[in-house]
């Protein structure tokens, strides 16, 4: 088949204009750092994420650039992450991971890039030593601590005044009666859930009665423990009388839905809540304030906290490319980045930036509360993995509709322990 | 000139290799590779392990699996035995082209070419305990206060099948065209007979669309095996499992990162799939009389 010349020259002038930016590309010796990422679009830290890209991008121009692949659906994201491992292949140059007892395992995979060689120094110190020791796995530090948060209570100040609450309770005898009087003025004193695979906000306040009861290593002891049996008796009292009629199978959108509409008087969740526009927009969000769950055991002022995001990155004998990855996440994790990352996106991290709130009140009170010094404890899912923490999910429903006692949802979920 | 029986057969595997080149790598190579993982410790970062038949051992000795496989029977005999025999009422009023036929048909359909997301979305709002249309209506009539539909494991399960009802229109479009295919003469002659339009429905239609009915019923109860979306929007499986498929399981499964689990209870869903077709089609097996009509 012969081809005219008009047509060979339209052909050739489409491979040039194809191949050319790869040529170009390759000349040039610029490093290209795939980052699928979370914090875009609507995400609170995207507008700050953008910007420190933009800036390393401009300071390093010609030699390595970081592009970032956006991947706006959590659930989604950590899909592709773990499927990509599983197939053998990193998910980008540079990801994030929520690590846990299920995602631990991923340590064991060659495809991630061990921080143990390049975490040191003054890069090291910046970092918080305890989310570092968390991070670190059998001596592999294959992720980095990032993102990270306290899980405390929150109270709508508004609605509390309104049911005749004065102060804050402080004891758990304080909290049934504040509750007692909450129901009295026609309020759902609580938001619960036992829907999602998580239960996400019941599973907080679950995680804080557990470790009252059991102590910061509580997670260690057996399910069975009487520690948990007796903090599942008080979730099953809170289901049974302190919470909205769909809280049973409601997922984390109808328990949030129901505190921001101002239906509930008490919520839990973490900092990057207090960032909601939503939230930002009611009338009472002035008057939130976070306290600590009152104690229901002999362990007081131990706060519900955890790793939120971690930062990995795929393993490459290519030491240019290694030295492009580490370049960047040095940049990324320096004090102005994480100070601006902290004060646009209302988060915590595990990076010492010296940032202080100024003008997000919530906020404040979230870094107030992690300043205090309290001891803290991870939550059930960070502790025990997913399939544990789906069981829970599940068999709150039974324990809160009656079919199970306490003891037998204890001895169900520990069943699913993977130790 | 007659061409030699065969002659073509070069050129039917060049026109059939693209496919099966497709088939192999995006089927059997996936179903071998889900079979051999099966047999495997799993969980995704590390080291593939044989551990036989450990996995299978592990999901059959899990009440919560096998409360997902009886689920799935459910949901297959469900969807064969209450959808089809509604959408065949539905097809056999609307072949009689009563006024507006048409309009009814077209309004049958629509819930199949919505997306599934948002008819869920609008049904979790409809059972709502507080809000829900549902409950307001049976409030209004006495009949109850605020049922938590989706929350109670004795109405979950059933409330999500009863919901799937909307679904006939797409068997309903089948069995119509069937219907509409059968000779007009027969009705004809039996209301020469004095047959009346019961008669004609159950001597005439019934048996002529028997072949269509079967595969209407084969069909719906592979969809009812392979249930998921609807459900896992809904309840996610809960409470307590309660509603849980074994599409669920395999898919919790593999979000706890156990994958070797995993793809054993993807093996067992196609195999107990497939044996529930294979009775369904040997119970209603016997040849179509429009097919033989045809001959």
């Amino acid at each position: 088949m012969k081809l005219s010349k008009t047509r060979r020259a339209v052909f050739a002038g489409l491979v040039l204009l194809f191949a050319l930016p790869l040529f170009v590309a390759a000349q040039s010796g610029e490093i290209v750092l795939k980052w699928p990422c979370i914090w875009v679009g609507k995400d609170s830290k995207a507008p700050a994420i953008a910007e420190i890209v933009a800036a390393f991008n401009a300071a390093n121009a010609g030699k390595i650039r970081v592009e970032i692949e956006p991947q706006p659906d959590y659930n989604a994201y950590e899909q592709k992450v773990r499927t990509a491992i599983m197939a053998g292949m990193a998910p980008g140059d540079i990801f994030t991971l929520k690590l846990n007892a299920s995602t631990k395992d991923f340590y064991t995979s060659k495809l991630l890039l061990d921080f143990n060689e390049d975490l040191t120094g003054d890069w090291r110190k910046s970092f918080d030593a305890g989310a570092v020791t968390q991070s670190t796995i059998r001596g592999k530090l294959k992720t980095l601590p990032f993102e990270t948060a306290i899980l405390p209570i929150w109270y709508n100040g508004d609605l509390m005044k309104k049911a005749g609450v004065a102060k804050i309770p402080a004891t758990m005898d304080e909290l049934w009666a504040a509750m007692d009087k909450m129901k009295a003025a026609g309020m759902y004193p609580s938001s619960q859930m036992s829907g999602d695979t998580n239960a996400w906000t019941s599973m907080i306040w679950f995680s804080w009665f557990a470790v009252s009861n059991g102590g910061p290593d509580v997670w260690d002891k057996p399910f069975t423990d009487k520690a948990f049996v007796d903090a599942a008796k008080t979730i099953k009292r809170i289901f049974e009388s302190y919470t909205t009629p769909d809280a049973i199978g409601a997922g984390a959108g109808v328990s949030g839905g129901h505190f921001l509409a101002g239906r509930t008087v008490i919520f839990s969740n973490g900092p990057w809540y207090a960032g909601r526009a939503d939230l930002k927009a009611t009338s009472f969000f002035p008057s939130i304030t976070i306290a600590p769950v009152p104690s229901t055991g002999g362990y007081k002022n131990i706060l519900i906290s955890r790793l939120q995001a971690n930062i990995a990155a795929g393993a490459t004998a290519d030491k240019a490319r290694h030295d492009a990855i580490i370049k960047f996440l040095k940049f990324l994790t320096n004090k102005p980045n994480m100070a601006r990352l902290a004060e646009v996106s209302g988060g915590m991290y595990a990076v010492n930036s010296g940032f202080v709130p100024k003008d997000n009140e919530l906020q404040k009170q979230f870094y107030d509360m992690a300043n205090k010094g309290y001891e803290t404890a991870a939550d059930l899912e960070a502790a025990l993995g997913a399939e544990a923490t789906l069981e829970f999910t599940q068999q709150l429903s039974a324990l809160a509709l009656g079919k199970i006692t306490p003891e037998q949802f204890c001895g169900l979920v520990e069943k699913k322990i993977d130790r | 000139m007659t061409k030699k029986k065969g002659a073509n057969h070069p050129w039917i595997i060049v026109y059939m290799l693209p496919l099966a080149v497709f088939f192999t790598a995006f089927f059997i190579f996936p179903l071998v590779f889900n079979v051999s993982t099966s047999m495997m410790k799993w969980k995704g970062g590390g080291e593939m392990t044989w551990n036989n038949f450990a996995n299978y051992g592990k999901l059959f000795q899990d009440d919560t699996f096998l409360l997902s496989m009886k689920n799935n029977v459910i949901w297959a005999l469900s969807q064969g035995f209450i959808q089809i025999p509604l959408a065949t009422i539905v097809a056999l009023i609307l072949a009689r082209n009563p006024r507006g036929w048409k309009l009814m048909r077209t309004i049958y359909f629509l819930p199949n070419v919505i997306s599934t997301v948002a008819i869920a979305k609008v049904w979790t709002a409809l059972y709502n305990p507080q809000f829900g249309v549902i409950n307001g209506i049976l409030k209004s009539l006495g009949l109850g206060g605020a049922r938590n539909w989706l929350g109670d494991m004795s109405t979950a399960l059933p409330a999500i099948i009863l919901m799937t009802v909307i679904y006939i229109g797409y068997f309903m479009i089948i069995i119509l065209a069937s219907i509409m295919n059968i000779p007009k003469e027969l009705y004809e002659a039996a209301e020469i007979d004095g047959a009346t339009k019961m008669q004609q429905e159950f001597r005439i239609t019934i048996p002529m669309i028997r072949g269509t009915l079967a595969t209407a019923i084969t069909l719906a109860m592979a969809y009812g095996m392979r249930h998921f979306e609807t459900t896992y929007l809904m309840t996610g499986g809960g409470p307590a499992y309660s509603t849980s498929t074994m599409g669920i399981a395999l898919y919790l499964k593999m979000d706890a990162l156990r994958y070797g689990e995993a793809s054993a209870a993807g093996i067992i869903l196609i195999l107990l799939g497939t044996l529930v077709i294979v009775a369904i089609r040997r119970a209603l097996g016997k040849s179509d009389p429009m097919t033989e009509a045809a001959q």
